[in-house]
């Protein structure tokens, strides 16, 4: 069993003290990449829900700094320690509620205070906690809460603050304040340098008339900076001068100062002034004060990187990253950062220079507003041979995933057309389709209209050349099929054939013609042409699927099966009728049984028989996802299950969130051979997909022969296992251990300027010289009259070389 | 080298750009159908209806020996033309009682032959127009005439409407043989290229004989069925094959095995009436020194077929229906003649004749290489010297990364002032580009906000673009509703201004007239779409 697609971006991730290592947190699972190639290298599994923060203990000293230890928090309720180089676990600690975020300030005072014994290590949790009230049972709160981590235990019932839902913790960088955004309002508390299980919170509370969304402290002045969903950025200085300083004995000048005095600071907030910068069109993610504190980072829906000099005002942009940022994290190394986009994708960042040097990136998730395509179908596809997944993306293209390797293999961009993460999405890539090869692809783009007037669907055929999908466009057909829209493409299995079916009642076979006139110049025009199109009683045609041999293509007419003769376009038979659209059509494997699916108010699962032309059995299943394996006559179906049984009540304590079902079928037997639950069924997809040969093949039967099956979620979080053997073997395991060896040595001094030195041989040098002093050459060496012996410079050179023994001459 | 991979550019910046147009196979024209188009009116002597003749030219020949001067019968005349200069040279008019017919000359250019529609044979010095022979025999009307190719210079040989083919020894004015077999009028023959002894002919009983005057006793050596009368009869070089041209088609025999038929080429529309044989006279290329068969027809076109790979490679149109062609042994002269007399001269520029005359040899070595001057520091060039160096084979080349142009419009776009873009592109010229911008404005669901913010000047312009292309089928599906959103938006202001009425005045007559022009456009479709239905049931 393989599992992977986890988001990376779920919350934010964390540098190593070394800065080579970014731990990110992906699921139940923390893990770890390189930065220098940007290649996992291992992982930290153990949490039983998704890992939400991720703390570095840092290194006070040089010595410290091969410590690689983490802190960990999870929904399940647990903080682990952790060593990440090991992988280990160290310690364990139970708190209870989910945890949503946690920091620990006195990581990050303890580098400027003494070595000392530090008491207690107190870190502080947003959880997710019960709300004690009458009349909402259900209903949950977040909480901060202490928590003694030397002690592992919660502080004793401290809670500095209960809100509407629990969300993220901002620390300063010096660990002296922590602050969270609660709706219009930020809400900020000292931490006292002395920590201890009962303390007294000093709180101060900074207004705003907007929703808060992030929250940044300054690393050395009391400098707070919040964004807000409009995308403005405000920034108090001399935030809490009258309730934090008195206790610092802070000397400062503004503690009496006047409403008036104070511009921009609203009501009776603690702070001196409060300015507002207003770049970003929408919602601000991320804010981050450099280091020195002399800029400001900020980033947001646009996708747009904004350096702000704190002083000024004035911007520097890194744009067209391509996706809403999420979060921005710095690392010991000044010059490297990372940015993490909601595409899934983490960015190292060379900082002065604001260039990206790697991506880390993470299967694309799907687009948000793809509601308003609902009915064109999931455009999800597997590529049956090698393993990879199609998934197209925001940006206009379409993303290849190796499931094997969880990793990205390449981007075709579909549409060329800029693209703006905030925008309303008006283009869209709704459907994909592989050849069995591998080789084309097919894609149908949609551009919706504006008012009625501008909007066409263009279908694409592109080649690809090479193993790494590098595809390249073969043709372009405008509006295939008039003004309506394409409801599927299957390709032929064997011959350059496709064929596209339209919601306007017809479908059109394309095959591709090879002219090859100039041989002389090596030219080579390929194109797709319309070969033939057929339509049956003007019904919108709603599916269609080639036959195992290519000899049948079946076209389902919204209620009927039709099935034609591709070559000759004849129709050959008509068969059944469903009481809904069918909106899936597949032959199973080699054997004469094709398969539809219809959804609706009454859906349909169907096995059709070719042989006898009729019905062999159906089901009532709300069906996601049908799947054929290519030889074998077997298939599965992902279902839904349904939501408004009245068995809801018995079976909620047994299904634990699951809301769908993968059904594996033999077409001769209606009863399953095996069945799956599965949750955020969805949008999920399935397929089957060839064992690869890199796997580790423990199951060396005769089942090993079949393939594996893909079940990818609507969050695209995918699993891949057999599904004739049995569950449990866990084969990520030894996944890592090849990449681990790619990671390459990191250069640093001279070398890191100047590349290694090349290392000569003195040896050499000496060869040349006819040399050879005899036996007790300095007993005589000095003797006789001063003025007749040799300059010193020369006879040193002799004397050192007598007296040092000579190796006898086995070199040679 | 790993600097280079570790730069990787997030989001590349694309612009705006119109929908592609279809390609067609007429946009890249094969090596060979260039060849074929560089047959070019020459510019120095115009063969203006004027000058050429007013009856059908009824046989073209060209003399094998250079400069190929060329004759063509038409009426009572041959006309003789000068292969340099394609001027007409001189004309042998009194020497036929009747329309000549199939001018032939013989293999050394010395002599030219053409029978009339009395059925004499008439032998002509071609030099000097001398009539030195008559040979009479035919009782109907001598369409055929033709020399031995290889080197007889002694017998020719004819065939008439009384469809006997003659072979005559030209010396004495006697007919050697009588061959007897065709039933109809003999129209057509040819030579064989290799044999003096063989020659083939066609008539209108659909046969086509072969000749051996060898066996001349014992009729036709071999005969092959057209299916249709025989217009014109052609031995291919090589001597094994033979092309048959009648009906509407064209078909091509195997002499030597058995007189099988290899292709018929069926893709004139009307009667093929010449043949004759075409070479691609180019140095280098796949098609180089390759035969070819052209074919003329009375449907106007003239077809180029690859034999070797039976192929039709170039199609010409012409305004006349065709009667005769000819194509120069040296590949530089191609002659067609018409049903009226036009002769449709083609001739193709060689490089020999770039060459012309002496005085520009003279010229080329006046030219000396320039002194190379040593570059010294102190000039301007030592600073850019080794710039133009250009890369060798094996070098490896780092090329710059490309930057990308881009227009006004996509700058506004960048910037999200979409109604400047708009604009821009609207007082640009290419209208792709406009409609592309209008595109692009639609995906970003903000034109309909762009026009209602255009100002009247800015209006006018969109309406006067609107006017231009909205009836132009290939942006009539997006342009003409929008034009429709575009007036019902902006009423008013149209209203109250006389340009902006007149820019829809225009917009309502471009209308109307597209609609008409639908309107017939339907009607035939109603007649055709019958037709089709008959058609498609047969």
């Amino acid at each position: 069993m393989i599992t992977g697609g986890k988001s990376l971006v779920s919350s934010p991730p964390a540098f190593s003290n070394d800065a080579k290592r970014l731990l990110v947190c992906t699921g139940n699972t923390v893990s770890i990449f390189s930065t220098s190639t940007g290649l996992q290298i291992s992982e930290l599994e153990g949490h039983g829900a998704p890992v939400t923060s991720v703390i570095i203990v840092p290194a006070s000293t040089p010595a410290s700094k091969v410590l690689c230890h983490c802190w960990t928090t999870s929904l399940d309720g647990k903080i682990r320690l952790w060593d990440f180089m090991a992988p280990e676990l160290i310690r364990t600690i139970d708190a209870g509620f989910p945890i949503h975020s946690m920091v620990i300030p006195s990581l990050l005072s303890q580098q400027m205070e003494s070595k000392g014994k530090s008491p207690n290590l107190f870190a502080y949790i947003y959880i997710e906690a019960e709300r004690q009230r009458e009349g909402q049972p259900n209903s949950s709160c977040g909480q901060i809460r202490k928590c003694n981590l030397t002690k592992s235990r919660l502080a004793g019932g401290v809670s500095l603050a209960e809100t509407h839902k629990p969300g993220c913790i901002s620390i300063s960088p010096s660990g002296k304040y922590i602050g969270i955004c609660e709706t219009h309002k930020l809400r900020i508390w000292e931490i006292p340098t002395k920590d201890s299980d009962n303390t007294v919170y000093k709180k101060i509370r900074l207004h705003h008339t907007k929703t808060f969304t992030t929250l940044a402290f300054h690393p050395t002045e009391r400098v707070v900076a919040a964004g807000d969903v409009t995308g403005r950025i405000l920034l108090w200085r001399g935030v809490g001068h009258r309730t934090f300083s008195i206790g610092d004995k802070f000397i400062n000048g503004g503690l009496n100062k006047d409403a008036e005095e104070r511009p921009g600071v609203r009501g009776n907030d603690d702070a001196d002034s409060c300015t507002t910068w207003h770049w970003h069109s929408a919602e601000v993610n991320v804010l981050f004060f450099s280091s020195d504190g002399a800029y400001l980072f900020s980033g947001g829906r646009e996708g747009v990187f904004v350096v702000w000099q704190l002083d000024t005002g004035k911007k520097k942009f890194l744009p067209r990253i391509g996706s809403p940022l999420l979060y921005f994290t710095n690392s010991s190394d000044p010059s490297l950062s990372s940015i993490s986009c909601a595409n899934n994708q983490i960015h190292l960042l060379r900082m002065p220079s604001m260039e990206i040097s790697r991506s880390i990136s993470g299967i694309k998730l799907p687009n948000s507003v793809s509601d308003i395509y609902e009915g064109s179908g999931s455009s999800v596809v597997f590529d049956h041979t090698v393993g990879f997944v199609a998934v197209p993306t925001d940006n206009y293209s379409v993303q290849f995933y190796s499931l094997f390797n969880d990793r990205e293999i390449s981007e075709v961009q579909i549409c060329e057309r800029n693209h703006q993460p905030g925008d309303e999405a008006t283009v869209k890539v709704n459907l994909v389709a592989l050849s069995r090869d591998g080789s084309t692809m097919g894609t149908v783009e949609t551009r919706l209209p504006e008012e009625g007037i501008g909007g066409f669907v263009s279908l694409k055929f592109w080649a690809c050349g090479s193993q790494n999908k590098d595809f390249s466009l073969s043709t372009v057909i405008y509006e295939p099929h008039r003004e309506a829209s394409v409801s599927s493409i299957a390709f032929h299995p064997d011959c350059h054939m496709a064929v596209t079916s339209s919601y306007g009642g017809d479908f059109k076979i394309w095959v591709c013609t090879h002219d090859t006139h100039l041989k002389d110049q090596m030219l080579q025009s390929s194109g797709w042409r319309c070969h033939a199109v057929g339509s049956y009683k003007k019904k919108p045609m709603t599916a269609a699927a080639f036959s195992a041999d290519g000899s049948v293509l079946a076209v389902a007419a919204e209620k009927v099966v039709t099935l034609w003769d591709p070559d000759q376009n004849i129709l050959v038979a008509v068969i059944g009728d469903t009481l809904e659209p069918i909106v899936t059509l597949s032959f199973v494997g080699k054997s004469t049984y094709l398969m539809s699916a219809s959804r609706g108010s009454n859906p349909q699962l169907t096995l059709w028989s070719m042989s006898k032309l009729s019905i062999s059995w159906s089901y009532k299943l709300h069906t996601e996802d049908v799947t054929c394996s290519g030889d074998s006559s077997t298939f599965a179906v992902l279902a839904l299950l349904p939501k408004t049984s009245e068995c809801v009540a018995s079976t909620e304590a047994t299904l634990q969130g699951f809301d769908g079902a993968i059904l594996l079928f033999n077409v001769e037997n209606p009863v399953p051979l095996a069945t799956w639950f599965v949750s955020k069924a969805q949008g999920g997809r399935l397929g089957f997909i060839q064992k690869s040969p890199r796997l580790p093949d423990e199951v060396t039967d005769v089942k090993s022969a079949h393939d594996l099956l893909a079940y990818m979620d609507s969050n695209y979080e995918y699993v891949l296992f057999n599904p004739y053997g049995k569950q449990g073997h866990n084969q990520s395991i030894t996944r890592w251990q090849n990449l681990s060896n790619l990671e390459e040595k990191e250069k640093i001094g001279y070398a890191s300027i100047y590349g290694e030195l090349t290392e000569f041989s003195v040896e050499k040098d000496q060869t040349h010289i006819p040399h050879i002093p005899y036996e007790k050459n300095w007993e005589t060496l000095f003797s006789g009259p001063s003025h007749k012996l040799a300059p010193l410079t020369k006879l040193c050179l002799d004397f050192l070389e007598s007296s040092l023994e000579r190796r006898s001459v086995t070199v040679e | 080298m790993a600097e280079d991979e570790s730069r990787i550019s997030i989001a590349k910046t694309f612009r705006v750009k119109p929908k592609l147009r279809p390609t067609s196979n007429k946009a890249t024209p094969t090596p060979e159908s260039k060849f074929w188009k560089s047959f070019k009116i020459p510019k120095d002597i115009e063969f203006t209806p004027s000058k050429s003749v007013i009856y059908p030219i009824t046989s073209i020949a060209f003399s094998p020996i250079a400069p190929h001067d060329f004759a063509a019968t038409h009426s009572a005349n041959i006309s003789i033309f000068s292969g340099k200069t394609l001027e007409p040279k001189s004309t042998i008019a009194s020497a036929f009682a009747d329309s000549a017919t199939s001018a032939a000359f013989r293999c050394d250019g010395k002599l030219l032959a053409a029978g009339d529609l009395t059925g004499t044979v008439h032998v002509f010095d071609a030099k000097s127009r001398t009539h030195l022979r008559r040979l009479k025999c035919h009782s109907a009307a001598a369409r055929l005439v033709r020399y031995p190719r290889a080197d007889d210079k002694f017998h020719l040989f004819s065939g008439g409407d009384d469809s006997v083919v003659k072979y005559w020894d030209v010396t004495t004015e006697t007919c050697l043989f009588n061959l007897l077999g065709h039933k109809d009028y003999v129209r057509c023959g040819d030579a064989s290229p290799v044999s003096d002894d063989m020659f083939a002919s066609g008539s209108y009983d659909h046969k086509v004989r072969i000749w051996d005057v060898r066996v001349s006793n014992s009729g036709s050596v071999m005969e092959l069925n057209h299916e249709k009368p025989v217009e014109s009869v052609l031995y291919l070089p090589s001597g094994g094959l033979i092309a048959t041209a009648g009906g509407n088609f064209v078909k091509i025999w195997d002499v030597i095995g058995g007189g099988k038929l290899l292709y018929s080429m069926e893709s004139h529309n009307k009667t093929v009436t010449s043949l004759c044989i075409g070479k691609i006279g180019k140095e280098s290329g796949e098609e180089a020194q390759q035969y070819r068969i052209l074919s003329v027809s009375l449907d106007g076109y003239m077809k180029v077929f690859d034999y070797a790979k039976f192929k039709i490679t170039h199609s010409m149109r012409f305004p006349n229906p065709l009667l005769s062609v000819g194509f120069s042994p040296d590949c530089s002269t191609r002659v067609i003649g018409t049903t009226n007399g036009t002769f449709y001269v083609g001739r193709r520029k060689t490089k020999l004749e770039s060459d012309g005359p002496g005085d520009v040899v003279g010229l080329g070595d006046v030219e000396v290489d320039p002194e190379r001057r040593v570059i010294r520091p102190t000039y301007f060039r030592y600073f850019h010297r080794g710039q133009n160096t250009k890369p060798s084979e094996g070098d490896y080349l780092i090329t710059r990364p490309r930057k990308l142009k881009f227009a006004v419009h996509d700058k506004l776009l960048k910037k999200f002032r979409h109604k400047e873009a708009l604009v821009a592109a609207l007082s640009g010229k290419n209208t792709e580009n406009v409609v592309a911008v209008m595109e692009e404005l639609v995906a970003r669901k903000k034109l309909l906000k762009c026009v209602s913010n255009l100002d009247e000047e800015e209006l006018g312009l969109l309406l006067g673009f609107l006017q231009k292309y909205s009836t132009m089928p290939r942006y009539a599906g997006f342009l003409m509703r929008f034009t429709e959103k575009v007036v019902e938006m902006r009423a008013d202001d149209i209203k109250s201004s006389d340009q902006l009425r007149g820019n829809i005045r225009n917009l309502k007559r471009d209308v109307e007239e597209e609609i008409r022009i639908q309107q017939s456009m339907q009607e035939i479709q109603g007649i055709i779409s019958p037709m089709l239905r008959i058609a498609a049931r047969r």
